[in-house]
C-alpha cells in the first residue's frame, strides 16, 4: 500500500527536518531499546518524532511496547539503549521528577490519585514546594486551569466518591495544574461511558487548541482515527510506521496493527433455559451510606448473556457486589436456583457457582506480589487437586498455570512469574482464565474486555459465548456499549438503581438506548 | 522444573541484599562509635565474634541465647506476613512463661509435666495474644496499640504473681518456685548448658516454612497481607485468617517463653527476658519473614548479644552497645527497601 506522505497538507508543513535535533518535535526518541529483567522484550529500537502541538496516537496490540514506551518518558523505567530528545535537545530522564520538570505528565491506565484525599488536596500534594499549604493558591489554579479547559470538578469531592471518567479528569487537572505542556495519556477511553468519551475527545480538542501536545496511548482504531493528527502503529515493540491521519483508514490500519486480523465472528444467539439468577427488589447502599441500588429486578436464564447498560455509577458496582457477597444487601433477595443467597458469605457463593470477573483488576482480581500459579489458584485453593487436606500440591498449581497458559495465551515468562511482571491486558486474561475455568453456573463479567486489545477482546468474548452454549447464566456488565449490543440476547438499562428498560436485540433502538441511559425518560 | 526451583526469584535476591545492606550500615555506624572511643573496630568485632563462638562453650551460650528469639521471631514472622503487627510478643512470652511454669509445679515433675508445661506455656501467650486478635477481628482496633499495651499488662500481671500468690517460699527476692527437676529440658551437649529446646527451635524452622508455603493457610496468609481485596473477592474469611495468624504469633511467643524457664532459669524471675520479644521483631524483619533468613537473623543477635559481653570485660564498652546496635539495625532495616529502590534507580544496583 503506498502511501504519499508529501499529499498531506499537515504533513507537507511540519515534516521537514526529521532530525532529533528538530526543535519541532517535543519528544522526539531515538533507538530505544528495552528489554525487562524477565527477558521480555519491550521495546526495540523505537525510534519516533512527536511534533508539537500535535494530538499523536500510539496504536497497537497488548503487549505491542506502548505503555513501556511511555513509561521511558515519564521517567519510570529506564531505557536499556537510546536516546530522548526534548524540544530538540538530548535530555537524561532519571525519575518522573525530571519529567515533570520537562513539563511531561502520564495519565496512567491505573490511577494514582489518593482516593481518601480530596480533588484538591490531591493537586496541593503535587503543587507544594514549601512546607506551608496555600489551598487559596491551589484554589486559584485549580479554577484558572479549570476555566480555560472547561472542566466541571467541585475541589471538594473526595476521590473515592467520583466515578472514574470525573477521576481521569481529576488526573489531567492535576497534570495541567503543574503546567504540564506535553501529556500522555495510556488507554483513556477504556474506562469511560460513551457519553463521557465524546466530552473527553472535546477535551482533547481544548488541550490541543492551547498548544498542548498529547501523545495518546490506545488499541482502538476508531479512536485513532477520530481524535488524532499522526498514528504511529507499535507492533513487537518496533515502530511499524508513522502515518498521518488523513492518510489513514481503519484496513490500512488493521494491517499494520495485527499480522492476520480474525475474521469478525458470526456470533448465534442463545437458547435461554430456565432462570437461573433471580434478584428481587434489591436495595444497597454505596460506600457513602447512599441508596445505590434501588429495588431493582433481574433474571438471568441458564445459557442467556444479558447486558447490562448504562453510564458508570448507576449502581452497577454495587448490584455485581451485592450479587456476590462483597456488599451488605438492605433488602429484597438474590437467588441462585431456589436457593437465597442474599447476604450470604462470598465464599458459599463461590461454590455455589457464582463466578465473577471484577472491573478492578489490579485492587480485586489479583495479588501482584504473587506468581501466576498462585493467582490462577485463588478460588479453589482448598479443593483438590490444589490441595489435600489443607497441604498444597504445588504441582498440581503449575499444571494448573502451564495449562490456562496456553489456553488463554496469557503472555507469562513462565508460570511461577510474579504477576506484576505481566501486562495488564495479560493479567485481565489470567482473571478470565480462572472465573472461566471454575465451571459455575453463573458468571459475572464487569468490564470484561476494557482495556484489552481487537485479538484478546475477540478470545473474551468467544469464551463467554461458548461458556453461554454450556448453560451458564452470563451477567455482562460494560460501559462499552458495542460489546453489549454484539453479546446479549438481552440488553437491561440501569439508570438511578433501577432497571429502566429492556431490549431484545432484534428490536434494539439505540436512540432509546441512549436516552434511557441517562434517565431521560 | 527442576531448574526453576534451583534459581533465586528476583524477590528473594532482593530481600537477602536488603538483610545483608542493613547488617553492614549497622556495623558501619557502630565502627564510628567504637573509633569515637578509640577503639579498634576491627579489633572489636574479633572480640565479639570470639566472644559469641571462640570456644565450644561460648557458641553454645550463643545458641541457647539464639532459642528463644529464634523461637518468637518465626511466630512473628507469620503474623507479620499477614501484614498483622504483633508487637505484644514480651508480654505473651512472659505470661507463656508463667502458666507454664505454675503447670509444670502444679503436676510435680515427669514426662508428662515437662510436657503439659511446654502446651499450657504455648497455649498462654495464644491467649494473651487473642484478646488484641479478637479486638481486631470484630471491632477493627489496631493491633499495634493492643498488644503493645499488653505487654505491661502481662509483665505486671507475673511481677505480681511471683511477689505474691507464686511467690517462692525459699527466697527473699520476687521469683516464682522452681520447677521439679524432671521437668527440666535435658542437656544435648555434655559439659554446657544447651538443652533440647535449641534442638525444638531449630526444628520449628522447616515447620514453619512448610507451614508458610505448602498449606492452604500459609497462602491464605499471604494473600491476605498482600492485598485483602483480593481475598475477600476469593471468598476468604480475612477475620479468620488474621485471628489465627496473630494468636500463633502469641502461641510461639508463650513457647518461647516456657522453654527460656525449663531449659536455663527453671524459675520465672523478674529478668526473665531481656526484650526478646522485642529483639524478635527487628529479627523477623530482617530475616524478611522467611524462616531460614529468620534464623539466620536470630544467630546474629544472639551473636552480637554474647559478643558484647566480651566486649564489655576486653575493652570497656559497655554493654548499651546492643541496644544501639539492635536499635541501628531496626533503623536500617526500615530504611533499606527505599535505599535499595534508590540504588537500582541510579543504576548503581541491579536486581
Amino acid at each position: 500500500m503506498a502511501i504519499t506522505p508529501l499529499s498531506s497538507p499537515f504533513f507537507e508543513k511540519r515534516e521537514v527536518n526529521s532530525t532529533p535535533q528538530n526543535e519541532e518535535y517535543a519528544i522526539f526518541l531515538k533507538n530505544i531499546s528495552k528489554t525487562f529483567p524477565n527477558g521480555t522484550v519491550a521495546n526495540q529500537d523505537v525510534t519516533l518524532g512527536i511534533l508539537r502541538g500535535e494530538v499523536h496516537a500510539i496504536l497497537g496490540e497488548n503487549g505491542a511496547g506502548k505503555t513501556t514506551l511511555m513509561r521511558i518518558i515519564s521517567g519510570i523505567l529506564k531505557p536499556d539503549k537510546g536516546e530522548i530528545f526534548i524540544d530538540g535537545k538530548p535530555v537524561k530522564i532519571r525519575d518522573p521528577r525530571d519529567a515533570s520538570r520537562l513539563g511531561i505528565g502520564m495519565v496512567h491506565q491505573h490511577f494514582t490519585l489518593i482516593p481518601e484525599f480530596t480533588v484538591r488536596e490531591n493537586i496541593a500534594l503535587v503543587l507544594a514546594t514549601s512546607p506551608w499549604l496555600d489551598l487559596k493558591k491551589v484554589d486559584e489554579k485549580i479554577a484558572a486551569v479549570s476555566k480555560d479547559m472547561g472542566l466541571e470538578i467541585d475541589p471538594e469531592s473526595k476521590i473515592e466518591s467520583l466515578p472514574v471518567g470525573k477521576r481521569q479528569l481529576v488526573e489531567i487537572l492535576r497534570l495541567l495544574c503543574q503546567d504540564v505542556r506535553i501529556l500522555m495519556l495510556d488507554e483513556p477511553t477504556s474506562v469511560l461511558t460513551p457519553i463521557e468519551v465524546d466530552s473527553f475527545f472535546k477535551m482533547i480538542m481544548n488541550l490541543k487548541s492551547s498548544g498542548k501536545t498529547v501523545v495518546l496511548i490506545t488499541h482502538k482504531m476508531k479512536e485513532a482515527l477520530q481524535i488524532s493528527d499522526r498514528i504511529t502503529v507499535l507492533r513487537g515493540g518496533r515502530v511499524i510506521r508513522t502515518i498521518p491521519t488523513s492518510d489513514a483508514n481503519e484496513a490500512l490500519l488493521a494491517s499494520l496493527v495485527v499480522e492476520g486480523m480474525l475474521p469478525a465472528p458470526t456470533l448465534v444467539r442463545g437458547t435461554p433455559g430456565d432462570i437461573i439468577l433471580k434478584v428481587e427488589s434489591l436495595k444497597v447502599k454505596d460506600d457513602r451510606g447512599r441508596i445505590a441500588v434501588d429495588g431493582l429486578n433481574l433474571t438471568v436464564r441458564s445459557g442467556e448473556i444479558v447486558g447490562i447498560a448504562g453510564v458508570a455509577g448507576n449502581g452497577q458496582k454495587e448490584l455485581v457486589e451485592a450479587i456476590t457477597g462483597l456488599r451488605k444487601v438492605e433488602s429484597g433477595a438474590v437467588k441462585l436456583l431456589s436457593q437465597d443467597i442474599t447476604n450470604k458469605p462470598t465464599r458459599f457463593i463461590i461454590e455455589k457457582g457464582i463466578s465473577y470477573i471484577p472491573e478492578d483488576r489490579m485492587h480485586r482480581g489479583v495479588v501482584l506480589t504473587m506468581g501466576v500459579h498462585e493467582n490462577l489458584a485463588l478460588k479453589c485453593i482448598e479443593k483438590p487437586p490444589m490441595s489435600k487436606s489443607k497441604i498444597i500440591d504445588r504441582r498440581s498449581m503449575v499444571k494448573n498455570a502451564e495449562s490456562l497458559i496456553s489456553k488463554f495465551s496469557i503472555k507469562a515468562s513462565d508460570p511461577c512469574t510474579s504477576v506484576e511482571n505481566l501486562s495488564g491486558g495479560n493479567i485481565q486474561k489470567l482473571i478470565v482464565a480462572r472465573e472461566l475455568s471454575n465451571g459455575g453456573l453463573v458468571l459475572i463479567a464487569e468490564q470484561p474486555t476494557a482495556g484489552l486489545d481487537i485479538k484478546a477482546s475477540e478470545a473474551v468474548h468467544q469464551k463467554l459465548v461458548e461458556l453461554r452454549s454450556m448453560g451458564v447464566g452470563i451477567l455482562l456488565v460494560s460501559s462499552d456499549l458495542d460489546e453489549i449490543m454484539k453479546l446479549s440476547d438481552r440488553i437491561c438499562v440501569i439508570f438511578g438503581g433501577k432497571i429502566v428498560g429492556e431490549f431484545m436485540p432484534e428490536n434494539l433502538d439505540v436512540e432509546r438506548l441512549s436516552r434511557l441511559m441517562l434517565g431521560a425518560e | 522444573m527442576v531448574e526453576r526451583q534451583l534459581t533465586i526469584s528476583r524477590g528473594t535476591k532482593r530481600s537477602i541484599v536488603k538483610a545483608l545492606l542493613s547488617v553492614v550500615l549497622t556495623l558501619a555506624v557502630t565502627s564510628v562509635v567504637f573509633l569515637i572511643n578509640n577503639v579498634n573496630p576491627i579489633l572489636a568485632f574479633i572480640y565479639m565474634f570470639q566472644g559469641a563462638f571462640g570456644d565450644i562453650n561460648l557458641a553454645s551460650e550463643t545458641m541457647i541465647r539464639m532459642t528463644p528469639i529464634l523461637i518468637v521471631s518465626l511466630g512473628l514472622a507469620v503474623s507479620f506476613k499477614c501484614k498483622i503487627w504483633n508487637i505484644g510478643a514480651e508480654g505473651q512470652l512472659y505470661i507463656g512463661a508463667m502458666l507454664g511454669t505454675i503447670a509444670a509445679i502444679g503436676i510435680g515433675g515427669g514426662p508428662l509435666s515437662l510436657l503439659a508445661a511446654l502446651v499450657v506455656g504455648a497455649v498462654g501467650g495464644l491467649l494473651w495474644a487473642a484478646g488484641p486478635a479478637l479486638m481486631k477481628v470484630k471491632l477493627g482496633i489496631n493491633e499495634v496499640i493492643t498488644t503493645f499495651l499488653m505487654n505491661f499488662v502481662g509483665i505486671y500481671l507475673v511481677q505480681w504473681m511471683i511477689s505474691y500468690p507464686f511467690r517462692s517460699p525459699d527466697t527473699y527476692f520476687p521469683e516464682s518456685s522452681a520447677i521439679p527437676s524432671s521437668s527440666a529440658l535435658a542437656v544435648i551437649l555434655p559439659g554446657t548448658r544447651l538443652h533440647l529446646g535449641v534442638a525444638l527451635a531449630l526444628a520449628l524452622v522447616p515447620l514453619v516454612y512448610f507451614l508458610l508455603e505448602r498449606t492452604t493457610f500459609g497462602y491464605k496468609v499471604k494473600v491476605v497481607g498482600e492485598n485483602p481485596e483480593a481475598a475477600r473477592y476469593g471468598g476468604m474469611e480475612i477475620g479468620k485468617v488474621i485471628f489465627v495468624s496473630l494468636v500463633f504469633s502469641g502461641l510461639l511467643a508463650g513457647l518461647a517463653g516456657i522453654t527460656e524457664v525449663m531449659g536455663i532459669q527453671f524459675r520465672v524471675r523478674g529478668s526473665l527476658s531481656p526484650g526478646y520479644g522485642y529483639t524478635g521483631i527487628v529479627v523477623a524483619l530482617l530475616g524478611n519473614n522467611n524462616p531460614i533468613g529468620v534464623a539466620l537473623a536470630s544467630l546474629f543477635l544472639a551473636a552480637i548479644m554474647n559478643g558484647s559481653s566480651t566486649l564489655a570485660w576486653t575493652m570497656n564498652i559497655p554493654m548499651g552497645i546492643v541496644d544501639l546496635m539492635q536499635g541501628l539495625l531496626f533503623i536500617f532495616v526500615l530504611a533499606s527497601e527505599p535505599l535499595v529502590r534508590f540504588l537500582e534507580r541510579r543504576g548503581v544496583l541491579k536486581l
